[in-house]
């Protein structure tokens, strides 16, 4: 996990990239935007994926679906916990909270062709017509 | 050797009460010290506790209380909060 600082002088707007050492997306590496409005900690970090991915829980436009960072956010939370909550998300996706339903509808039925799709997405190919980014390294 | 006392000051110190190096969950500073949008400690900006038994400073609570996504719930448990008395 890497944080950088397009401008070193602003602190509340910065990229994260993830790599998930295991889990169905292995092997990529996964850009952030976040960006940290003047009412944190009462307001969640903004949070969305500068990619294209094929996710469950992260649409097409890179809206991420993590409690922590909406509904159940709360001003004792900090960094770390959204960083880890994203971490999880790539560890384990969630099929019965989904912001893409038809990723979430492969992992629920058929693990095995979600597999396949995430691979195919990752190496920056199409999955039933959706071109997604390539992000391997 | 005589000594005589001319004049004293009396000098005291005090803090809230609460276990030492606390600091206020959501802002991150020490319960001494005062919430981010005061300059100085005291009575001015003085903690609030739970009935949940969890403290902040009051005006890092209030503020949380009056943002919509608290519904009203102690930061620490999510159970409604009511000040302790």
């Amino acid at each position: 996990m890497q944080m950088n600082f397009p401008d070193e002088a602003d602190l509340l707007n910065f990229n994260l990239s993830i790599t998930p050492d295991e889990g169905f997306y292995r092997g990529g590496v996964f850009r952030f935007t976040f960006n940290i409005n003047n009412n944190y900690p009462h307001d969640p970090p903004k949070v969305r994926c500068s990619q294209k991915i094929y996710h469950p829980n992260i649409d097409l436009e890179g809206n991420v679906c993590l409690n922590i960072l909406r509904e159940d956010w709360k001003p004792v939370l900090n960094l770390n916990s959204v960083l880890v909550g994203l971490q999880y998300l790539f560890l384990e996706p969630n099929a019965d909270d989904p912001l893409n339903k038809d990723a979430a509808e492969d992992l629920r039925t058929n693990r095995k062709n979600f597999e396949y799709n995430v691979k195919q997405s990752m190496r920056g190919k199409d999955v039933k017509g959706v071109y997604f980014d390539n992000v391997l390294m | 050797m005589k000594v005589k006392v001319k004049g004293w000051h009396g000098v005291a110190v005090w803090r809230w009460d609460v276990p030492n190096e606390e600091v206020c969950g959501i802002c991150r500073v020490p319960f001494d010290g005062c919430c981010p949008t005061c300059k100085t400690p005291g009575d001015d900006c003085s903690l609030i506790w739970g009935e949940c038994t969890h403290v902040f400073h009051m005006h890092c609570l209030l503020r949380w209380l009056q943002t919509e996504g608290s519904r009203g719930q102690c930061p620490m448990d999510r159970r409604k909060w009511v000040t302790a008395k």
